[in-house]
């Protein structure tokens, strides 16, 4: 509606006509006020305003995002409802005392159950979480300490050189391997997992930091910051990152479906999480040891489903946020 | 004018770039001084090294050789904490692209008082406040411009505001980079009349650095020409008009557009060919060729100049 | 006259949509061309000035169109264009453009001749030797010295200046019936414009081209132009012959464009200066666009758009103060050293 108003009003001046009779009295000087003139800008403009209503404007990323929140809600609130399962517990069949291994999905196992009689629906949604929580948790820590050191390897130019050797030297050597290293030394566990993915994720976050600052260190304003005395972290702060939010918040939206991905695959190669902890990881382990058999192979479908939402979930959101983050994009 | 009034000295500054065989020098051995209170320009070309010039005194470029003082003491190369904190206050830039110079993610209140957080600690939210509000009015523009952010303003706006974050500071010396190259003829004025304005009131000194001659004439008082580095030509601002000596001052000062259609269309353009100059057998110096008129020559360059000079008068 | 008209532009509106927004970028401007003349659009940036000379090569950004009028070339109407194909039999061959920043309109990898034999190939279907005799011919006419070593190398061994030349070749290249240059000589050095403008200047006569160029400097195009057109807020305010424009201008606008160049300063005086910032023209306009900062302002300025006023048959100005009824008004003062400026080197 308000579209149409604003259509309406600009159309009829452009080809507006003269009247015919005008009154003499018109043709007086006006009175000049030169300070009218410098009024023409927009108003009441802010950032994160214009990013939030730019984001809600994306009906797709606003779709994955309720999706994402009932997916987390629900992994929460999925233990505490009527009639559920522990995820652990190893269901046996009352009457004859059998573990009630590779169930079908039916009305008592939505899910199904897996070869040593575990519910899937528990499992899946136990798992879900502990995935979760690993992936917010790697992101988070791969972005803090990701955006501290290539915030300082971009902008300080003496450390430049060094952090540049470094880098080069760990990035030679595989991950896997120094994720491997620390996985045998330490315990199996959620801790140790996490720990190994934070240790070598934000590498390659570091060095996406630090490129983007140097593409923007010595643009004019930097400088001008500089001759007004402000201090380097000031100047990151306040002058750097904030030219990146978008691109970091796309890089952390990516960084939560990897580091999930990631623990799947420790988890293959057997140096994830124990057993006793459910996770997306362990419940494809478990699945991949049947998928050759087509009615088990349920017990693979349904976590790879989880794992897909949330991926493109995440994805899209990240996208989508990236793009409204961008003010050139913030037309008021 | 006496010694006693030079503000800013540059002795001998060189800057050079890069290292080993890829070592450009961008600029050559210059020494200049800047009395207070005048407004000292420097033109030249992109390439010439104005710039570079604007920056060491700035301090953010580091000079190879030579040295810059102010007020008498050095301030280039390392110095006191003190002293820093003090030159910061003292010189400040207004920068030539106002589109690239303001931090797009801020407020202007906090573009504009950004130096004033620096140099004053703990002051109160109100100071800043008021401050923000006097300095954004000293420019002209309006104080409620301070809760929005730099893309909302036009360009001459935004130079502006570049100036008000300048002038928080209360400095005495001022380099401005080609503050109105990249604005419309139309707003150029403005930004013109304001730095006119704030010199008058406030007893600031400049160095004006642009690649426009036709707007020299109007704001400097002294002028240096620079080519490839080195200064061509000083003067104050008439004689370099009345007398240009230099062929690339000259070059400079003809291709200056005469908004008169008659005479523009029968102008002839004065083309500078570096290799004019015969310096095989002697190597030019910079000299006082009249009272206060410097020009870069060697012996038989400086006869046929004098004799332009005897001429014209 | 009347025949020579080449390109007749008629109450063309262009309008823009930016996040369900619309911005009247034109707002019903006319315009005629004529056969070998060269023309100045001048305006601040804002004006409208690129926009309108894009929509004659249907360049305009995505989110922009023709909303209403025509733009009537060679029996066509431009404005009724629709696919890329239709655009492409106008585009470079009958009318070219010449660019501010010559670095994006060269491409990096391709060496400098080759990109005007191509183009010569395309456009008047020279082949193999012929299309780079003429390439290097095309060169030396631009000014490039030892044009047959230049045509093999790559556009960043040549300066800025040079790769506006070589832009320029390219245009002159496809041998266009008409020439838009766009802002042809921001990005370069003083000394390097003025060569640039004497090339345009020279080039013209001897391609028998019809030259339009776009600036937001008067003082350059005195030089250049037959005509002087003056954009503001989407609208050509007042059009007329160069010496009209700068010896008795009509509209308060064209005496602030004017009065504020640098060169009719005086030392220690203040320049004349613009107040305030163009309109927005994403709200609707009431009256004459200019009025807000128009110290010489009437009443119905505010309330009614002015129709043009005659001041010669090649003159006119859409300003009220042109009616019968208006109040005298006395320009700018420095206006009138214009008459007597001279240039900058006396001997």
């Amino acid at each position: 509606m308000a579209k149409k108003e604003r259509w309406e009003n600009v159309v009829p001046p452009v080809l507006e006509t003269t009247p015919g009779y005008i009154p003499d009295a018109l043709f007086e000087r006006a009175p000049y006020d030169p300070t009218a003139g410098e009024k023409g800008g927009y108003s009441n403009y802010s950032y994160w305003g214009s990013t939030l209503r730019a984001f809600r404007k994306n009906k797709v990323a606003m779709f994955f995002l309720w999706v994402l929140i009932a997916l987390l809600v629900f992994t929460f609130v999925q233990p505490l409802l009527p009639g559920q399962r522990d995820p652990n517990l190893i269901n046996n069949d009352p009457e004859t005392g059998y573990m009630l291994k590779n169930q079908p999905p039916s009305s008592e196992f939505w899910f199904g159950t897996n070869a040593i009689g575990q519910d899937l629906w528990a499992r899946i949604w136990s798992g879900t979480r502990t995935s979760l929580f690993i992936g917010v948790v790697v992101a988070f820590f791969e972005a803090l300490i990701g955006i501290v050191m290539g915030a300082i390897w971009g902008y300080v130019r003496k450390l430049d050189r060094l952090f540049t050797e470094i880098y080069n030297v760990i990035d030679n050597i595989p991950t896997t391997i120094i994720r491997m290293l620390f996985a045998y030394m330490m315990r199996p566990s959620l801790f140790t997992v996490t720990f190994v993915m934070c240790l070598t994720g934000w590498f390659s976050m570091a060095r996406f930091i630090r490129n983007q600052i140097v593409i923007i260190r010595d643009r004019e304003y930097n400088l001008a910051s500089r001759c007004l005395g402000t201090p380097t972290t000031k100047i990151i702060t306040k002058n750097l990152l904030p030219y990146m939010v978008s691109v970091i918040m796309l890089r952390m939206a990516l960084a939560v479906p990897g580091a999930i991905g990631t623990e799947v695959f420790l988890t293959y190669i057997g140096l994830g999480l124990p057993v006793t902890i459910p996770s997306l990881g362990n419940l494809i382990n478990e699945g991949k040891q049947v998928m050759l058999n087509g009615t088990l192979v349920y017990q693979l479908y349904y976590p790879a489903i989880i794992i897909s939402i949330i991926t493109i979930a995440f994805y899209m959101i990240g996208n989508a946020f990236s793009d409204a983050a961008d003010p050139k994009n913030h037309v008021e | 004018m006496s010694k006693t009034d030079v503000l800013l000295s540059a002795r001998d500054i060189s800057v050079t770039f890069g290292k080993g065989h890829k070592a450009f020098q961008a600029v050559k051995h210059v020494s200049f001084d800047i009395y207070k209170g005048e407004t000292f320009g420097v033109v030249g070309e992109s390439g010439s090294g104005k710039t570079t010039i604007g920056r060491a005194i700035m301090r953010i470029q580091p000079l190879s050789s030579g040295e810059i003082c102010y007020n008498g003491e050095r301030i280039s190369g390392s110095i006191s904490r003190e002293l820093d904190q003090e030159m910061t206050r003292k010189i400040q830039m207004i920068f030539q692209d106002p589109m690239a110079s303001l931090n797009e993610r801020a407020k202007v209140e906090y573009i504009v008082a950004e130096g004033l957080y620096n140099v004053s600690h703990g002051v109160s939210h109100e100071y800043v406040h008021e401050a923000v509000s006097r300095a954004l009015s000293d420019v002209g523009l309006l104080p409620e411009f301070a809760s929005r952010f730099p893309h909302e303003f036009s360009g001459g706006q935004r130079q502006r505001i570049g100036i008000a974050r300048a002038l928080i500071m209360q400095p005495e010396f001022i380099v401005a980079d080609e503050p109105i190259s990249a604005l419309d003829v139309s707003i150029r004025a403005q930004v013109l009349n304001l730095l006119q304005k704030l010199k008058r009131e406030r007893g600031l000194t400049y160095l004006f650095i642009s690649h426009d001659l036709s707007v020299m004439r109007f704001i400097c008082d002294r002028i240096a020409v620079v080519h490839l580095g080195e200064i061509v030509e000083l003067a104050d601002t008439d004689t370099l008009y009345r007398h240009p000596l230099h062929p690339y001052t000259r070059a400079l000062l003809s291709a200056i557009p005469v908004p008169n259609p008659e005479v523009e269309k029968k102008k002839k353009l004065l083309v500078y060919d570096p290799s004019m100059h015969d310096y095989s057998k002697e190597k030019p110096t910079f000299v006082q060729i009249e009272p206060g008129h410097y020009v870069l020559a060697n012996g038989p360059e400086l006869e046929t100049y004098r004799e332009r000079l005897a001429k014209q008068d | 006259m009347e025949n020579n008209v080449v390109l007749s532009v008629r109450d063309l509106v262009v309008q823009f949509t930016l996040r369900g927004q619309v911005l009247t970028a034109i707002r019903g401007a006319s315009l005629d061309l004529y056969k070998g003349e060269s023309l100045a659009i001048v305006g601040e940036s804002g004006s409208g000035k690129s926009v309108f000379t894009k929509s004659f090569m249907g360049m305009l950004d995505k989110n922009g169109s023709i909303k209403s009028g025509e733009i009537l070339y060679d029996g066509m109407d431009l404005a009724k264009f629709k696919t890329e194909a239709d655009w492409l039999k106008i585009r470079g061959h009958r009318i070219a453009m010449v660019f501010q920043d010559p670095m994006t309109a060269l491409s990096p990898l391709v060496t400098v001749g080759r990109q005007i034999a191509e183009t010569l190939e395309l456009h008047q279907g020279l082949r193999g030797r012929a299309a780079k005799e003429k390439a290097i011919e095309i060169l030396r006419d631009v000014g490039i010295t030892n044009p047959e070593r230049r045509y093999k190398q790559y556009p960043h061994e040549f300066s800025g200046g040079m790769r506006q030349r070589v832009v320029i070749a390219i245009a002159v290249a496809c041998n266009p019936e008409i020439l838009i240059c766009d802002e042809p000589t921001t990005a370069l050095d003083v000394t390097i414009q003025a060569q640039i403008l004497d090339l345009l200047r020279d080039l013209q006569k001897r391609y028998g081209l019809t030259v339009i160029y776009i600036t937001h400097d008067l003082g350059v195009v005195a030089s250049v132009s037959d005509r002087i057109a003056v954009m503001y807020a989407g609208d050509i305010v007042e059009i007329g012959r160069s010496d009209e424009i700068f010896y008795d201008p009509r509209h308060p606008y064209t005496w602030a464009l004017l009065s504020s160049l640098p060169q009719l300063g005086e030392r220690g005086e203040d320049l004349f200066a613009i107040a305030g910032t163009p309109p927005n023209l994403f709200r609707p306009i009431k009256g004459d666009a200019f009025a807000p900062r128009n110290p010489y302002a009437l009443k119905v300025d505010f309330q009614y758009r002015p129709p043009y006023f005659d001041v010669s048959p090649t003159h006119k100005a859409r300003t009220w103060l042109l009616d019968p009824r208006a109040p005298k008004v006395e320009r700018p003062k420095n206006l009138d050293r214009i008459r007597e400026m001279g240039g900058f080197i006396h001997e």
